[in-house]
């Protein structure tokens, strides 16, 4: 399989008062197409710095990201900006959705941001709204929905465009033990069933058993990776069992 | 630590909003310094000028005749007890010009000649610079200093008199009237010089036309008794009040203007500040809940707000003296150059100040008040829960706007009254209601105006225009009176913009209904109309030359006696379309009573103000003479100007001849052969005028000269209404800067979904831009209807015909006030575009 994302020696480091925090101390990972890859740590252990930096959002203090091909370090910030915008889709912890936006507008707002009319789109915008099970809330203002309801609009949106790769930051950090698993579901079902690449950090092992290679990150360094396989049942005590093996 | 450190640390916390709002403050506050400095100036130079119009004299006869009064009138009154001193003014309407050559200029000016000595006697010479007129001083004149630097002339300059007797040497500008004295009349277009040389130059001398005496220390009644029976000729008296009612006119219009503008850009000022300390309070909320729950009573929550509105208050209305003293240096020295209004000297009352003071800070206090209540009225419990907008109607969060502001312009008019500047507050009043109730209205009316408002834009703008369209909707109260401030500063450009062409319209109907075919020859002694009649004919392509035949005559009502005007015309040359505008009757049938003689037209504003109708009938006598009736045959809305304000009564020439013996007229109408240029025909009877010592009028200018110095008075007022836009920009930033600071969060979003720099950028300004769109498209709405309610409210008879919508104004103020807004965005875009984005995403994880 192809490689579609690679990471070689991230470092990231914070100017902190006169000291520096390092966030990541040398990260390397590479990403297959169509790999569903979880990354696990505690709070504080870098695992959004690693997701910000991989998706391109923000630029490592040394070290290269490359995203299908192209190296994002490399490029202007402009260009890295399109770059996001057509290989990438984004799911974060909460607050995900423009409020005066109808759930609708919200999914098609790739399409909008690419200057593209969403009349253009609205079979998959259509298609979008069936696979989160949303069809008849398209008109809805995001305040009128629930908490997993709007990720469920935030992931629909994240596949607008069907980017390259999902980058998921928490998406469940928010939800209940119900809610949460039917946004997991959906990330496996797109990974499964159309192939999508996906990138979930999480703190939870139960969330982190859906991917089919876990890396666990502790104070900016990837200490472990443990491969799952893909799995239908998502059963999380291998996962967990481990951990504990590795003292985590 | 005290509680007013927590008020300023508030201001000092968000210095550019703080900053924001002084400013908005100051620029209201120096533009009522400035209309009530530039007022009080005007009230000076009114008074100035009204005493030098009469000066030591007791007492003015004006002739009633046109011929004036006799010199041996002059005489028998110089030699009578008590009468000290006798001044006679005689007038004539000249074409001047200066010395032949490439820069040769050709004006029409009113030419007193006065006895110097005599002169002397009643009045002192105001004189900028040089030296009065002396005794003997037959090529001296003296010309108003600002006439003379306007056309650029200067002391010492010779002028020519056209149509002078030949050998006669030119005259020399040996000093320099000030503006606000004699020279103020005639919008300072006259000359003055002695009498004798007056009639001198030319073949008959001008007219005298009134006297002013000086009776000595308290004049009796026997006194003026002896004077007016000495008196053959028939007169009237007229007082300080009469003379100088053509100056102070000019003068009310002019701060009643000026005043609306100064108030509303402290109501803008003072939406800036409401809206500034909403936010504050806004972003506040939890830090005020932290001080509920530590022990802080409301009242004193409601002291830490309105000490910080203070403040700015405060900090604003004292910059903004500063800076509408020197907006008054300006505004001063642009009217007294321009001669729009009559103002003198830079004077500064203390009063005024105090009150321009006050109201500053009134406002900004009644601005933040409502912010202050609600900052107030929050529980603790209420504050510290996580951030939910109450979700009141927008009524009810209005209301307390709505009342303040009103409750502000009432108290602001009974300052202003109190204060005794001279306005009609009432059409001020109610322009400025309409403008506040529309810039409220707009909160109401913000979303359907900007789905459609926002069509283009979001063409234009794509995402960005419909995320920026979106965004306005995010604090419709906020967004709304956002808009609503800059709606009234472009309504008020609107509304100005278009009475002044409304009045132009009327001013341009009124001159081409009392001068049919454009051209005419005005002379300063009426010209026997059979004799004279070739030498006006003899110009090259004219038609016929019609003389109007002009008498004085009184108006008989039951033994009462009236001044009045009668003017013969011929019905043949006033018979076009344009020509009188006539009510009561049709056109037609009050032509032909005309013709058929025995007939009157009566002036629209005579006949309603002494409720004369057609069909009625109306005696009219020489003075002293038989009384003849004559049926009121039609009204017209503007007759020919006469001696009377109303303007002349209007008669065949026949019965102006038979009934009331004319045979003179002052003013003749020149038709033009109809293939003759207007252009070459001017020139032709410029040509006859020069030569008859007369002066030239054609419709066009006459209208330009009429318009004149409303044309100047709005380039004026547009310059305040410039300061009123910026506020609107200013408080336009200062929201934008507010939304972007609430969701920056939402920006991170967008620009983790590949939204570019540019396009943040864009979607902002896309905001401003529909922002400025919709305040325009408010600004035509509500500034036509305050238009509407100023023609209809006004007496003008310029204004009767009704509005006239100055088209391109109202294209520019819908562009203009797009564009503003548009480059007001710049800056908030910038801050907007250059948001980290994974700092802000981390926020709140
Ligand atoms: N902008 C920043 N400035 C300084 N330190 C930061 C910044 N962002 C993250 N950090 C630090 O970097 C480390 C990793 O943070 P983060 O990637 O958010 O962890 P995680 O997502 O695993 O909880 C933490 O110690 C955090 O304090
Ligand atoms: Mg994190």
């Amino acid at each position: 399989m192809a490689v579609i994302l690679e990471a070689r020696d991230l470092v990231k480091r914070y100017p902190l008062g006169e000291a520096e925090v390092d966030a990541l101390r040398g990260v390397s990972l590479a990403v297959e197409q169509g790999e569903f890859v979880a990354i696990m740590g505690a709070s504080g252990s870098g695992k959004s710095t690693m997701l910000h930096l991989l998706g391109g959002l923000d630029l490592p203090t040394s070290g290269e990201v490359v995203i299908d091909g192209i190296s994002i370090s490399a490029l202007d910030e402009e260009h890295r900006t399109l770059t996001r915008r057509a290989k990438t889709g984004f799911v974060f912890q909460f607050f995900n959705l423009i409020p005066l936006l109808s759930v609708g507008e919200n999914v098609a707002l790739p399409f909008l941001i690419a200057g593209d009319p969403a009349s253009r789109h609205r079979e998959r915008i259509a298609e979008l709204l069936a696979l989160v099970g949303l069809v008849d809330k398209a008109d809805h203002r995001p305040d009128q929905l629930s908490a997993g309801e709007q990720q469920r609009v935030a992931l629909a949106r994240a596949l607008a465009t069907k980017p390259a790769i999902l980058l998921a930051d928490e998406p469940t950090g928010n939800l209940d033990y119900t809610t949460g698993t039917e946004i997991l579901d959906l990330l496996w079902d797109s990974a499964d069933r159309l192939g999508q690449t996906i990138i979930l950090v999480t703190h939870d092992a139960r969330a982190a058993a859906y991917a089919d290679r876990v890396l666990v990150v502790r104070d900016g360094e990837i200490r472990d990776e443990i491969a799952l396989g893909r799995r239908k049942d998502h059963e999380a005590r291998p996962l967990i069992r481990r951990l504990a093996e590795l003292g985590l | 630590m005290r509680l007013a450190t927590i008020a300023w640390r508030g201001l000092l916390a968000r210095p550019l909003r703080t900053a924001l709002a002084i400013v908005g403050i100051a620029l209201g506050v120096a533009v009522v310094t400035a209309t009530i400095i530039t007022g009080s100036s005007s009230e000076q130079a009114l008074r100035s000028a009204t005493a030098d119009l009469l000066g030591r004299a007791d007492l003015r006869l004006r002739a009633f005749d046109d011929a004036g009064f006799r010199p041996r009138t002059i005489q028998a009154l110089r030699a009578l007890p008590n009468v000290e001193a006798v001044a006679p003014v005689s007038e004539r309407r000249l074409t001047v010009s200066t010395t032949p050559g490439d820069n040769e200029r050709v004006f029409t000016l009113l030419v007193m000649g006065i006895d110097p000595e005599a002169d002397a006697l009643v009045r002192d010479p105001r004189l900028d610079s040089g030296v009065p007129l002396s005794a003997d001083s037959p090529t001296d004149v003296l010309a108003p200093a600002s006439w003379v630097s306007r056309n650029g002339l200067e002391l010492g300059d010779q002028l020519l008199l056209a149509g002078r007797r030949e050998g006669m040497p030119p005259l020399r500008i040996i000093g320099l009237m000030a503006d606000t004295g004699l020279a103020a009349r005639e919008n300072g277009d006259l000359l003055i010089l002695s009498r004798t040389t007056l009639d001198e130059s030319f073949g008959v001398p001008a007219p005298i036309r009134y006297l002013d005496l000086d009776l000595g220390d308290e004049p009796d009644e026997a006194a003026i008794e002896r004077v007016t029976a000495t008196l053959d000729e028939p007169f009237v008296v007229e007082t300080e009040a009469d003379a100088a009612a053509p100056l102070a006119s000019a003068q009310e219009g002019f701060v009643g203007v000026a005043l609306l503008f100064g108030l509303v850009s402290l109501v803008l000022g003072a939406f800036l500040v409401g809206n500034t300390m909403a936010m504050t309070v806004g972003e506040r909320t939890r830090e005020l809940g932290l001080l509920r729950a530590a022990g802080t009573t409301s009242r004193q929550v409601l002291g830490i707000v309105l000490r910080q509105a203070a403040a700015l208050g405060v900090l604003g209305s004292a910059l903004g003296i500063v800076a509408g003293i020197v907006l008054a240096a300006g505004m001063i020295g642009f009217l007294s150059s321009t001669r729009a209004v009559l103002v003198v000297g830079l004077p500064l009352p203390i009063g005024g100040l105090l009150v321009a003071f006050a109201l500053g800070l009134g406002v900004t206090l009644v601005g933040a008040l409502v912010p202050a209540m609600r900052a107030a009225r929050l529980s603790p419990l209420e504050a510290l829960r996580p951030s939910r907008r109450t979700d009141r109607g927008l009524l009810d969060r209005l209301r307390p706007l709505i009342v303040a502001e009103l409750v502000v312009v009432a108290a602001a008019m009974l300052l202003v009254a109190v204060s005794g500047i001279r306005t009609p507050i009432l059409p001020v009043l109610l322009s400025l209601g309409l403008l506040i109730g529309g810039a409220v209205a707009a909160a109401f009316v913000l979303e359907p105006l900007s789905r459609i408002t926002g069509r283009p834009f979001e063409r234009f703008f794509g995402a960005q225009g419909r995320l920026g369209r979106a965004n306005l909707s995010r604090d419709r109260v906020r967004t709304g009176l956002t808009v609503g401030a800059m709606m009234i500063a472009l309504a008020a450009v609107v509304a100005l913009g278009t009475v002044a062409e409304s009045a132009r319209a009327g001013t341009e109907r009124r001159v081409a209904s009392i001068l049919p075919g454009g051209h005419a020859i005005r002379v300063g002694l009426p010209l026997d109309a059979e004799t004279f009649r070739p030498t006006f004919e003899a110009t090259v392509g004219v038609e016929v030359a019609s003389p109007v035949l002009d008498v004085p005559v009184v108006r008989v009502t039951d033994g009462d006696q009236e001044e009045a005007a009668l003017a013969g015309i011929d019905p043949n040359v006033f018979d076009d379309e344009n020509a009188l505008i006539i009510s009561g009757a049709p056109r037609a049938d009050a032509y032909a009573a005309l013709r058929a003689g025995g007939a009157v037209f009566v002036p629209e504003s005579l006949a309603r103000r002494v409720g004369i109708a057609v069909g009625d009938v109306m005696g009219l006598a020489l003075p002293g003479g038989e009384i003849h009736e004559l049926a009121v045959a039609g009204l017209v809305e503007f007759s020919l100007p006469a001696r009377t304000a109303d303007g002349a009564l209007l008669v065949s020439t026949a019965d102006a001849r038979d009934l009331f013996g004319v045979t003179a007229a002052s003013l003749w109408i020149m038709v033009p052969q109809a293939d003759v240029p207007s252009s070459v025909f001017a020139a032709a009877v410029r040509e006859t005028a020069v030569q008859l010592a007369a002066e030239p009028l054609t419709a066009r200018d006459l209208a330009v000269e009429l318009s004149r110095s409303l044309d100047r008075l709005i380039g004026l007022f547009d310059a305040l209404a410039l300061i009123a836009v910026v506020i609107g920009a200013l408080g336009i930033v200062n929201t934008l800067g507010v939304g972007i600071g609430e969701r920056v969060r939402e920006i991170a979003i967008l620009r983790s979904h590949g939204m570019t720099v540019g396009q943040v950028q864009a979607m902002v300004v896309a905001e401003a831009a529909m922002m400025g769109a919709i305040a325009g498209v408010l600004a035509i709405v509500t500034g036509l209807l305050v238009a509407f309610m100023l023609v209809n409210g006004g007496a003008s008879a310029e204004l009767a015909a009704g509005l006239r919508l100055p088209w391109p104004l109202l294209v520019a103020v819908l562009l203009v006030g797009t564009g503003v807004a548009a480059l007001a965005g710049l800056y908030p875009a910038r801050v907007a575009a250059s948001l980290p984005i994974v700092r802000n995403l981390k926020h709140f994880e």
